[in-house]
């Protein structure tokens, strides 16, 4: 059984109820309030997402300052409900132009129980796709109040041809002046480094982001420098070390628009892609990943009020290139009273709502060593802790033009049987996901 | 106050919307739009605007789309309370479902099959019939989600009405690939309650997983949406293909689901996979290599209530198959950011894939999180570290690590460890000098929750001989006796001074009396009880009763596995679903019988340590709980050894071993302990332990062979499978001469029968014995024998079970002298 929602419900903060849509009757109507008094006040709220109450089950996930809670009374696919809430949110997010809040949720809630209805059907999911959605359910949100004429919500008489048609993500008949295709390569890079300087764990998880500005129904190949030889465990191991140009990536997932079984046969990603903005693939790498920083810490305690740390950090890309907000947090002890700083660039502060000293650069050059220096004073505390647990020093940047893994669009090919011109633009851009280092 | 005025409200709202009931003015459409909007957002609020009802419906008659949906919500929200005004809505609705407009058909269609009114049932079947067979497929999707809704009504107009049957038609035939799916959703449901009801339509469900339906599904899979995907699989996961080639072929098809960004889609696209290959072992190994990649890439992609719900089924992934994933440790490093529920389950993972090749890795990274933050998730690190010391063979490492932690001076790191060192000692005393050694510096008054405080007083009477200031540390305790709020901790401590004043006695005579003392006065009744049981049996003699406070003990070798690997396998049919969420099948959660109150029982992610650590504190129970089953838990070790896969852990081997004859340490023990303190039974023992192997007996009939060899799996199913030949009772000459099993194992060993277990608690010993006839070829002949001995009256009874029945009064012969010269020797 897939999901068979009972109820979905909206709430604020507060627990006061935003949306309420039953989908079927085998829960009470009072369910939400058991989610209120069993969970939202309580001080597990936030301790598994999962819970079970007088036999039905509560998943809730918090987006913004709204929990989305559904209830299932059957052994439901757990992985499918929180996937199908995520969907939703990012539907009625294209639908309000931007934010999921309370706001937008109580001025459009006519709308939202319009979607709920036509997203799911007795519990069962049906079509999450914005695009087919937006040729239906054409209300209009907060951004054009109602005293326009109502409009014509009939549907073109194509459109429930679509609602439920094969290549459900593209509309034919699309026609832009300027035919133009943005790609966007995301990567975020996890680090966790031991205390001795040795890298325990690392991995990049990267996106392709697209945004298609194209006319009629487009046969598009993008072309990267990878090896995808969707490695057997054996080649892996038999495989020279990484010469230069080829990334091996260890998994990668798909837009529905993908020809799988192309890609399984050519090894070539060829698509035809919705209008808009979509996640063309995602991939994951652990094997040859450039760190875009290194950071050498060094934290003494001295006596038992004052510390002394000392934290330096290099940045390994291209000189050429820099980094942006760039924010290191070091942590220190809860009683800790002040800090004095000396920085090589940047500023920095002793924040004590994180009990962390922050130091922010805005710019970061490639190729550089800086350096924060701290004097760090305690006070001095009537419970005698023996030892204070260090929490890792976490790093924040964003290193545009670079990737971690070292991916490249070789070529992206647009092919339309009118055979206009098409203008591609392909941006790269590295975060830290979570950069952690040991001290 | 606030009720008149919302009151006020309503009846305002009330003739406002009758106004403009017949209004056609211009504009007209926007008021009512605001108007219905409040209407709306008081009924979400939840206050009951049902008295509008009529006035609703009287505005309805609107060509505006939007109107009508909001029309329609409202309906569906009151119809069931007010099902005689419901009918006022069915004319509407019925002329809506004739619209020329699909989307309205639709919508008029999926609206009046959610009305749930009884008696309007006769209304739905027409426009149902009617919409399964419309040209729209979005009409037919809404009416075959509507059969299923009208089913839920009334069951018995659906069947009468054949649309079964009908579905099954489109679920074959529809060109839309959303109609298939609906139709799917609404046969699963419908067969499954039918099923429930009756049992003829069982039938009718298998019909859905037969091999025409299941291939015409699979080849159009990249028609349906992803969430009709999701259906599809788990459909095609029950499908039970009938040979490995059509197993391999589906996969084929399948095998690019993998890569589909939809996570939902990737795991039901795994649980296809781990069922299809579920007869072949080898195939099924290559599986998870091949999800392993996918499930990791989940792991990390996506919010975090998503990637909870990927990582609860990798954890189950993990249990079944920790061999595979042993080199993925890394992944299962925990961040900072972590939420502590993902967390916990990291943690569970990195106990299940310890092995001899990255134990020392993980173990170094379980040890940074004993020093973190959140406690108790510094709790829980601690524990996995006991756990990985108890699985595995080599814990030279753990134990110094574990000892290092006491060193910590934190009071939940101390509790923590004390509690594992206890568990350790009982499964390796050889540690023992080591431990102790660290364990007496830790001041009692730093320990204060009660299990770490049971655990301390435990070690304190266990090894009284090695702590010198023992006694003292426990007089305090009584001292405290009236402070001390935990039964648990004042039960252990009776335990612990009694044994103590069995090996130091003139020390610790005073504190017993005061112990006992307020034993006897203590409000508890176990505590009472124990008190007095001891009491009593000191009374008896002290012999008497140190035999019964404080017997021989042997190494423990496996504790008791919370959840039996047939729970597990339940939760693996049910993979993809809440069941692997809650790591409960889902009839736990789901019967009403197996449910807890409403109140928060449920904690999903409770470590099984916990449930286990409260059954340890009472030692003599556990040897109980061995004795129960003696056969069961040998198999249940042989289970869980080929669930580790090829059985390259070191820790099975030993372990058996260490079941059937004492651990090198035990019978040191023994003696160091009976050579101080007690007299004639012991050092019988003693003398028993030392004799020269006695010359095996041959009688001409019968010759056994020297060393039989047979292992537990196969005696199991052998006793299970044979009757009882014969059965040989017996009395011993010197029953005395048994305050343990080992001297009689020797013994039986000498002459050639071989013991598979045994277990028991003096005076009563069961042992399973087993012999070989000597010449017969390797797996026949044997002689399987339970024997139950009663060691204070000495009587014992005997049921032999044989490969060959003929031989069996021989070898009946053959035991009872066999047994006669233990007494008499």
């Amino acid at each position: 059984m897939p999901v068979a929602a009972s109820a979905i419900y909206f709430l604020n903060l507060r627990g006061d109820v935003l949306i309420n849509r039953m989908y079927r009757d085998d829960v009470g109507g009072n369910m939400v309030d058991a989610f209120r008094t069993h969970i939202m006040q309580t001080k597990d709220l936030g301790t598994c997402p999962v819970r079970q109450i007088g036999g039905c089950s509560f998943l809730y996930m918090r987006i913004s300052n709204v929990y989305i809670v559904t209830v299932v009374s059957t052994n439901a696919n757990a992985a499918c409900a929180f996937k199908f809430v995520v969907e939703a949110v990012a539907l009625f997010k294209s639908y309000f132009g931007g934010a999921f809040d309370e706001d937008a949720i109580r001025n459009n809630f006519v709308l939202i129980y319009e979607l709920l209805d036509e997203i799911m059907d007795f519990g069962y999911p049906q079509n999450l796709s914005p695009e087919i959605l937006k040729l239906y359910i054409t209300q209009e949100g907060v951004r054009s109040p109602f005293s326009s004429k109502p409009q014509d919500s009939r549907p073109p008489a194509n459109a429930t041809l679509q609602v439920t048609g094969a290549v459900g993500w593209r509309r034919e008949g699309l026609v832009y002046k300027k035919n133009e295709v943005f790609l966007d390569i995301v990567e975020s890079v996890n680090l966790l480094m031991s205390q001795k300087g040795t890298t325990l764990r690392c991995d990049v998880t990267g996106k392709i982001l697209m945004k298609c500005f194209l006319s009629g129904m487009p046969d598009l190949k993008l072309g990267l420098n990878d090896k995808i030889g969707l490695e057997k465990e054996a080649q892996v191991k038999a495989r020279p070390s990484r010469s230069g140009k080829t990334i091996e990536l260890d998994d990668v997932t798909f837009h529905q628009c993908v020809n799988l079984t192309r890609f399984n046969t050519e090894k070539t990603v060829s698509f035809v892609p919705p209008d808009g903005e979509f996640e063309l693939m995602k991939y994951r790498i652990t094997e040859g990943i450039n760190l875009p920083f290194r950071v050498l810490p060094s934290i003494k305690e001295l006596g038992r009020t004052r510390m002394e740390v000392n934290v330096k950090v290099k940045s390994v890309f291209g000189a050429k290139m820099f980094a942006l907000g760039v924010v290191v947090k070091v942590p220190v002890p809860k009683n800790t009273a002040k800090a004095n700083f000396q920085v090589t660039s940047g500023k920095a502060k002793y924040n004590a709502a994180l009990d962390c000293l922050v130091w922010k650069v805005r710019k970061f050059p490639g190729q550089t060593e800086l350096t924060m220096s701290a004097e760090v004073e305690l006070i001095s505390t009537m419970v005698e802790k023996k030892s204070w647990t260090r929490p890792p020093i976490q790093m924040e940047f964003q290193v545009p033009m670079f990737t971690a893994s070292g991916l490249r669009v070789r070529f992206l090919k647009v092919w339309e049987k009118s055979g206009y011109n098409t203008v591609e633009w392909v941006r790269y851009i590295t975060r830290a996901g979570s950069y952690e280092i040991r001290c | 106050m606030n009720a008149d005025n919302r009151k006020g409200e309503l009846v305002e709202l009330k003739n406002q919307l009758r106004q403009l009931a017949g209004s056609r003015a211009p504009g007209v459409e926007d008021v009512k739009r605001e108007l219905y909007k409040k209407v709306i957002s008081y009924m979400t609020i939840g206050i009951d605007v049902s008295s509008l009802f009529s006035e609703m419906v009287m505005c309805s008659a609107t060509s505006d789309l939007v109107l009508k949906k909001m029309c329609y919500l409202y309906v569906g929200n009151y119809a069931r309370g007010h099902p005689d005004l419901a009918l006022l809505t069915i004319n509407f609705l019925q002329k809506d479902c004739h619209d020329e407009d699909p989307m309205i058909r639709g919508l008029a269609l999926r609206s009046l099959c959610s009305l749930r009114v009884m008696n309007l049932v006769e209304y739905l079947v027409g426009p149902l019939h009617a919409g399964l067979k419309d040209s729209n497929g979005y009409v037919r999707t809404v009416a075959a989600m509507g059969v299923l809704k009208l089913y839920h009504i009334s069951p018995s107009s659906c069947t009468d009405n054949d649309f079964p049957a009908m579905l099954k038609t489109q679920l074959l035939q529809d060109s839309d690939a959303q109609v298939v799916a609906n139709c799917l959703c609404a046969l699963q449901e419908i067969y499954l309650a039918e099923a429930s009801r009756s049992d003829g339509s069982l039938k009718d469900r298998d019909s859905l997983y037969t091999t025409s339906v299941i291939y015409l599904l699979i080849n159009r899979i990249k028609d349906f949406s992803e969430w009709a995907q999701c259906l599809v699989l788990d459909v095609v996961s029950k499908y039970v293909s009938s040979n490995p080639e059509e197993s391999f072929k589906m996969m084929d098809i399948l095998e690019d689901r993998l890569q589909h960004a939809n996570s939902a889609v990737v795991l039901a696209t795994i649980k296809v996979f781990l069922h299809l290959t579920l007869s072949m072992a080898d195939i099924h190994q290559q599986v998870y290599e091949r999800i392993k990649a996918p499930l990791l890439t989940l792991v990390s992609s996506g919010s975090v209530e998503q990637s909870y719900a990927v990582i609860s089924h990798l954890h189950l992934l993990v249990l079944r198959a920790p061999t595979v994933f042993a080199s993925e440790y890394k992944h299962f490093y925990c961040r900072y950011s972590d939420p502590s529920y993902v967390k916990k389950l990291k943690l569970e993972m990195l106990t299940a894939i310890a092995n001899e090749s990255n134990t020392y890795e993980i173990v170094t990274e379980l040890c940074e999180y004993a020093a973190n933050v959140d406690v108790a998730i510094a709790r829980e690190s601690i524990r996995a570290v006991g756990k990985i010391a108890l699985q595995q063979y080599d814990v030279n490492a753990i134990v110094d690590r574990l000892l290092q932690f006491l060193e910590m001076e934190k009071d939940y790191v101390t509790a923590e460890t004390l509690v594992l060192v206890k568990d350790l000692l009982r499964k390796y005393p050889q540690w023992s000098h080591d431990c102790i050694a660290v364990v007496g510096n830790v001041s009692s008054k730093s320990v204060t929750e009660p299990k770490a405080k049971a655990a301390l007083v435990w070690m304190l009477g266990e090894y009284a001989y090695d702590m010198l200031d023992a006694p003292y540390v426990l007089e305090g305790f009584v001292e405290n006796w009236a402070e001390e709020e935990s039964a648990e901790v004042r039960l252990e401590l009776l335990t612990a001074v009694t044994k103590i004043f069995f090996k130091r006695p003139p020390e610790s005579i005073k504190m017993l009396g005061a112990a006992l003392a307020a034993g006897l006065a203590d409000a508890h009744q176990d505590v009472h009880d124990r008190a007095l049981l001891y009491y009593r049996l000191l009374q008896q003699g002290v012999e008497i009763a140190e035999r019964v406070v404080n017997p021989p003990k042997q190494a423990v070798s496996v504790f008791a596995d919370t959840q039996s690997s047939e729970i597990r396998d339940r939760i693996f049919d049910e993979f993809n679903s809440l069941a692997v969420v809650y790591q409960e099948p889902s009839y736990m959660f789901l019967d009403k019988e197996h449910r807890g109150p409403i109140e928060l029982t449920e904690d999903t992610g409770i470590l099984p340590m916990d449930s286990k650590l409260s059954n340890d504190v009472l030692p003599s129970q556990h040897v109980e709980a061995n004795d129960n089953d003696l056969l069961l838990s040998a198999s249940e070790r042989e289970e869980s050894r080929g669930g580790v896969g090829n059985g390259s852990y070191a820790y099975s081997g030993p372990d058996l071993s260490g079941f059937d004859t004492p651990s090198p340490a035990a019978p040191s023990n023994n003696a160091s302990l009976s050579s101080t303190s007690h007299t004639s039974p012991a050092i019988d023992d003693l003398l028993g332990l030392t004799f020269p192997a006695a010359p095996v007996p041959t009688s001409p009939s019968l010759k056994l062979k020297p060393k039989p060899l047979l292992d537990p799996a196969t005696f199991q199913r052998k006793w299970s499978q044979l009757t009882i030949a014969s059965t040989l009772d017996h009395t011993l000459s010197q029953p005395a001469a048994l305050p343990s099993p080992q001297p009689l194992l020797r013994h039986m060993q000498a002459h050639s029968i071989e013991c598979m277990a045994s277990g028991g608690q003096a005076p009563k010993f069961k042992f399973f014995f087993f012999a070989q006839v000597a010449d017969s070829p390797p797996s026949t002949g044997f002689f399987l024998v339970e024997f139950v001995v009663n060691t204070s009256s000495g009587i014992s009874q005997a049921k032999v079970k044989a490969d060959n029945a003929d031989l069996v009064p021989a070898f009946g012969d053959l035991f009872v002298s066999t047994l006669r010269k233990f007494g008499s020797s």
